[in-house]
C-alpha cells in the first residue's frame, strides 16, 4: 500500500509538471496579452515595451516558465497582474465556493439519484420505473444553464424573490449562504440526480440477472439481505468511479452556473482571467484544477480497496 | 434687517466676480456648482447604494489601466485638475484657476487649497508635478502617455501653483488634465515596487469616495471620503458595485430591488423592465460611437471609390434599429452628445444618403463591375455587432458587395487595430467632449497621430493641427467643420450611430445624472430617498 502510494504520488508529480508546461504554453498561445488589454486601442510603443518589461513578458518563454515553476515549487503562485491580489488567496477563496457547490451538488445528486435508481431497478418495466426514467431523460437532456435560468426567472416571477447577490461564507451566516446557493445547487443537483439514477438503475437491473443473485433468492435469502449484501455492494465500485468522474465534471463545469448565479467561484475566476489575459491566475488556477482531478482519482482508487478488500493496489 | 456676515459674504462674492470679469481674457475660474452634476436641493445623506454592473474593471490603477470599465468607477476616487463638463468645458476641479501665456505655450495653474489625499496627506504642487511627469514618461508604461505628448515640462512654481509648458499650442490641455489619465496622487507613490498592484486594495486619490473593498468577480465597495474638500458632498455613505456576469441575473435583481441602479445596453433588457413598478428608465446622450472602419491597407479599400460606394449603400437607421432597438441616434461625423456644439448637419455632408445606383457606378468605376467580396470582422461579446453585421451584409448585397463576417476575440481585434491591419471592421469607441480629443490621435498622420485606418490624408492632418492650436471657439468650429466634410468625402470610417446611455433606477435613487462619457460622476451627487 505504501509503495503504491509513493508510486502514485511520483507519477502525479510528473503529470503535474507536464500539465503545468501545457497550461503555460496554452495560455500564451491565445492572441493578445495583458499589455494589449491594459493599453486598449491607442497604445504607445514605448509604454507597451515598458509594461512588457514590468510583467516579464519581454523574456524568452522558457525563462518565464522556469521562473514561474521555481516560484510555484517554493509555494508562491505570484500576484494577479490585473487585480493585484496574491494568486493563491484568490484561488483559495474561489475554490471554497466551487467546492461547496460541488460537494453539496454531489450530496443532493446522491441522496435523490441513488434511491431513484434503486427503485427504478427493483420495479423494472413497471410504471414507476417508466416515470423515473422519464425524469432521468429530461435531466440528462436539459442543459444546466436552461434549468438554472428557468429556476431563477420562475422563482422570481412566482414568489418575487431572488438569491442575494453577494456570496457569504457559511461561517458568517449559514442561512444566507444557503439562500445564495439553493438555486444553483438545485439546478446542478437535479441534473446529477438524473445521471446517478440512470447509472444505478442499469447496475441494479444487471445485478438482478446475475447467477449469484438468482442463487441467493432461490436459497430463500430475504430480499433485503440480497439487495444490501449482494447487489448494492457489487455496484459500489462502479458507483464510486462514477461519483469521482461526476465530481471532476462538476468542478470543471460550474463556470456556467457560477456565471448565471453570480457566484465568485473558480470557474468564473478562470473565465475572467482568460478575458484579462491574467497569466498568473490562469496558470495557478488550472494547475489547482489538475491537482484536484488527480487527488480525486487517487481517492477513488483507494476507496476501491475499502469497498472490496480483494482489490489489490499495485 | 441685513446680517453683517451676509453683507461681508456678498462683498467677497462681488469682488470675486469683478476679478473674474477683469481677468477673463487670460484666466478661468472655478464653478463648483457645475461639478459632477447638479447639487441636490434637499438631499438625504447616508445609506448604501447598490449598483449593478455587467462590466467589471480589470484593475483600478488610474495610471496604467486603460479600460473604460476602470475609468467609469475610478473617477469617484481620483481627480484631475479639471472636470470634463458634459458640454465640453474644462471646469477647474483640483485647480482653482489658470492663466495662459500670450504664446499659448505656458499654462500657469493655481491649485485648490485644503485638498487631502485618501492617505491623509495634503495635496501640493509637488504632487501634481509628480503625477503628470510620471504619466507622460512613456517608460512608466501608461496608456495616457500619448495624451501628454505635447507637454515638455511640468514644474512647481510654489506650493499651490504649477506651470505646464507645451511644445506647441494645444487648447485641449485642460481636458487632458481631467479624470481619464489626469489623476493626482501623492508624490513618490510609484517608488514602491508593489505600488501598481496595491491600487486595487487602497485608493490614494482625492475623490469623494475611497476604496473600501475590491473582490474579483464579486463587488467593489466605495466608502464616503470624510475629508473630501467639497463641503456637504457626497451624500451617500457607500456605493456597492455588484458585478453580474449576465443580463438575466441583472434583470431579476432589478425586479426584486436587490439592485438600486444599473446601466443597460441591450434593448431587449430595457424592454423587460419597462413595466416593473418602482423602476424608472432614463435615456442620456452619449459620446460613444459605433462605427464601420475602413482600413486602407485592405486591398479594395485603398480605393476611395470603393469606400464611398460602401458609405452610399449603408442605411444607418436600419442598422441602429436592428442592433440597439432604436435606443440611440444615427450620426454623420460627430458623436451625438457633441453634435449641437461641433457637428455639421448631416444634410451638408456628402455620402450620407442611401444611393444604391451611385454605389454600383462607383464600384464599376473602381474596377468592380460585378461587385466584390469583402471580409468584415466583428468582436465577440459586443452584442450590437452581430445583428448589425447581418443587416449590413443585406444592405451591401444590394450594391453587389458580398460580405463575409468573421467574429474574433477582443484581444485579437486590439492586436490587429494597433498594428493597423484592421481592414473592414466594426468599432466601438468613445471620446471626451472635444473634437480634437475625438479625432486627432485616430486620424492624424503618423508620427503625431496614429492614423489607425491608414488614411494618410495630409489636408485632414493639417486641419487637425490647426484645430488643436486654435483657441477661438468660432474658428475652431469652422476648422472642424472642414475636417468633417473631408472625413465624409473620403470615408476612412463611417460613423453609424451613438447608443444612448440607458439607466434603470429604483424610485428611491434621487438626483442621478449620467455623464455622456458613461463614467459614473453622477454618483457623487446621488442620494437615497427614504
Amino acid at each position: 500500500m505504501a509503495l503504491y502510494l509513493v508510486k502514485r504520488l511520483a507519477a502525479a508529480a510528473v503529470t503535474a509538471i507536464l500539465a503545468s508546461l501545457i497550461v503555460f504554453v496554452l495560455v500564451r498561445s491565445v492572441p493578445g496579452d495583458v499589455v494589449a488589454q491594459m493599453l486598449g486601442q491607442t497604445s504607445d510603443p514605448t509604454a507597451e515595451r515598458a509594461l512588457r518589461e514590468f510583467f516579464g513578458l519581454d523574456r524568452p518563454m522558457y525563462r518565464q516558465y522556469l521562473n514561474w515553476l521555481s516560484s510555484v515549487l517554493a509555494g508562491d503562485l505570484g500576484v494577479s497582474w490585473t487585480r493585484g491580489h496574491p494568486v493563491w488567496q484568490m484561488i483559495r477563496d474561489a475554490l471554497f465556493v466551487t467546492l461547496q457547490v460541488g460537494f453539496m451538488t454531489l450530496l443532493v445528486g446522491t441522496l435523490v439519484g441513488v434511491p431513484l435508481g434503486v427503485i427504478a431497478g427493483i420495479y423494472e418495466g413497471r410504471w414507476l420505473d417508466r416515470f423515473i426514467q422519464s425524469f432521468n431523460l429530461i435531466g440528462l437532456a436539459a442543459p444546466v444553464f436552461w434549468v438554472g435560468l428557468m429556476l431563477l426567472v420562475g422563482v422570481s416571477s412566482l414568489f418575487g424573490w431572488s438569491p442575494p447577490l453577494l456570496y457569504v461564507p457559511p461561517s458568517q451566516s449559514l442561512s444566507e449562504n444557503l439562500a445564495i446557493l439553493a438555486l444553483p445547487i438545485v439546478s446542478l443537483g437535479l441534473l446529477q440526480a438524473a445521471a446517478y439514477s440512470q447509472f444505478v438503475r442499469q447496475n441494479v437491473v444487471s445485478a438482478f440477472h446475475q447467477d449469484y443473485v438468482r442463487t441467493a433468492i432461490a436459497k430463500g435469502v430475504p430480499t433485503r439481505i440480497v439487495f444490501f449484501r449482494h447487489i448494492l455492494r457489487n455496484i459500489g465500485i462502479p458507483l464510486v468511479t462514477f461519483m469521482g468522474l461526476i465530481l471532476i465534471q462538476i468542478l470543471g463545469g460550474t463556470v456556467i452556473i457560477e456565471s448565471l448565479f453570480a457566484l465568485p467561484g473558480l470557474g468564473r475566476l478562470l473565465l475572467s482571467s482568460i478575458e484579462a489575459r491574467d497569466y498568473p491566475v490562469l496558470q495557478g488556477g488550472l494547475l489547482v484544477v489538475v491537482l484536484i482531478a488527480m487527488t480525486v482519482n487517487l481517492a477513488v482508487d483507494l476507496l476501491y480497496r475499502v469497498i472490496d478488500p480483494r482489490v489489490r493496489l499495485t | 434687517m441685513l446680517d453683517a456676515t451676509w453683507l461681508k459674504r456678498l462683498g467677497r462674492r462681488m469682488a470675486a466676480s469683478l476679478f473674474c470679469l477683469a481677468t477673463f481674457a487670460g484666466s478661468y475660474a472655478a464653478h463648483a456648482q457645475d461639478l459632477y452634476g447638479p447639487l441636490a436641493k434637499s438631499p438625504r445623506t447616508g445609506g448604501t447604494l447598490t449598483m449593478g454592473s455587467l462590466l467589471e474593471p480589470p484593475g483600478l490603477d488610474p495610471f496604467h489601466q486603460g479600460a473604460d470599465a476602470r475609468i467609469r468607477v475610478t473617477v469617484l476616487m481620483y481627480q484631475g485638475l479639471f472636470y470634463e463638463s458634459p458640454n465640453g468645458d474644462a471646469t477647474p476641479l483640483l485647480a482653482e484657476s489658470y492663466t495662459l501665456s500670450p504664446n499659448k505655450l505656458d499654462y500657469t495653474i493655481k491649485l485648490r487649497k485644503g485638498v487631502k489625499f485618501h492617505t491623509g496627506q495634503t495635496m501640493t504642487a509637488k504632487d501634481v508635478a509628480y503625477s503628470y511627469n510620471h504619466i507622460r514618461d512613456p517608460k512608466n508604461g501608461s496608456p495616457g502617455a500619448g495624451d501628454f505628448g505635447m507637454v515638455t515640462a511640468v514644474t512647481v512654481v510654489d506650493d499651490h501653483t504649477v506651470k505646464i509648458t507645451l511644445s506647441e499650442p494645444n487648447v485641449t490641455l485642460p481636458l487632458t488634465l481631467g479624470n481619464k489619465y489626469g489623476a493626482v496622487i501623492p508624490a513618490g507613490y510609484f517608488d514602491a515596487p508593489d505600488a501598481k498592484t496595491k491600487l486595487n486594495q487602497v485608493s490614494v486619490g482625492t475623490g469623494p469616495f475611497k476604496l473600501a473593498e475590491f473582490k474579483p468577480n464579486s463587488n467593489l465597495l466605495l466608502a464616503r471620503n470624510a475629508d473630501y474638500w467639497e463641503k456637504g458632498a457626497p451624500y451617500l455613505d457607500q456605493i456597492n458595485f455588484i458585478f453580474l456576469p449576465n443580463s438575466a441575473s441583472m434583470l431579476v435583481a432589478l425586479t426584486n430591488k436587490r439592485v438600486d441602479l444599473a446601466a443597460l445596453t441591450r434593448p431587449q433588457d430595457v424592454r423587460q423592465v419597462e413595466r416593473v413598478p418602482g423602476l424608472k428608465i432614463e435615456r442620456w446622450p452619449s459620446l460613444n460611437q459605433k462605427a464601420l472602419d475602413l482600413g486602407s491597407e485592405y486591398g479594395p479599400l485603398s480605393n476611395v471609390g470603393v469606400r464611398q460606394a460602401i458609405a452610399l449603400a449603408v442605411d444607418k437607421d436600419e442598422i441602429m434599429r436592428a442592433s440597439i432597438g432604436g435606443f440611440g441616434q444615427t450620426i454623420g461625423t460627430m458623436v451625438a452628445a457633441m453634435q449641437d456644439r461641433w457637428g455639421v448637419p448631416v444634410t451638408d455632408l456628402p455620402n450620407q444618403k442611401l444611393d444604391i445606383v451611385k454605389a454600383k457606378k462607383l464600384l464599376a468605376d473602381a474596377g468592380h463591375p460585378n461587385g466584390l467580396d469583402l471580409n468584415l470582422t466583428t468582436i465577440i461579446g459586443y452584442d450590437w455587432m452581430d445583428p448589425a453585421a447581418v443587416t449590413l451584409r443585406e444592405q451591401l448585397a444590394k450594391a453587389g458587395i458580398r460580405l463575409n463576417i468573421q467574429r474574433i476575440d477582443l484581444g485579437v481585434w486590439i492586436k490587429n487595430f494597433q498594428s493597423k491591419q484592421m481592414g473592414l471592421t466594426f468599432n466601438d469607441w468613445a471620446t471626451q467632449p472635444d473634437p480634437s480629443l475625438l479625432f486627432y490621435r485616430h486620424f492624424h498622420m503618423t508620427p503625431k497621430g496614429a492614423d489607425f485606418r491608414n488614411w494618410k490624408n495630409e489636408a485632414a492632418s493639417k486641419l487637425l493641427g490647426d484645430g488643436r492650436a486654435e483657441s477661438d471657439p468660432a474658428k475652431r468650429k469652422e476648422i472642424y467643420a472642414r475636417f468633417q466634410k473631408e472625413l465624409a468625402t473620403t470615408v476612412p470610417t463611417i460613423m453609424l450611430f451613438s447608443a444612448d446611455h440607458v439607466t434603470v433606477r429604483s424610485d428611491k435613487v434621487q438626483n442621478y445624472v449620467q455623464h455622456p462619457t458613461g463614467w459614473f460622476y453622477g454618483l457623487a451627487r446621488t442620494y437615497l430617498a427614504q
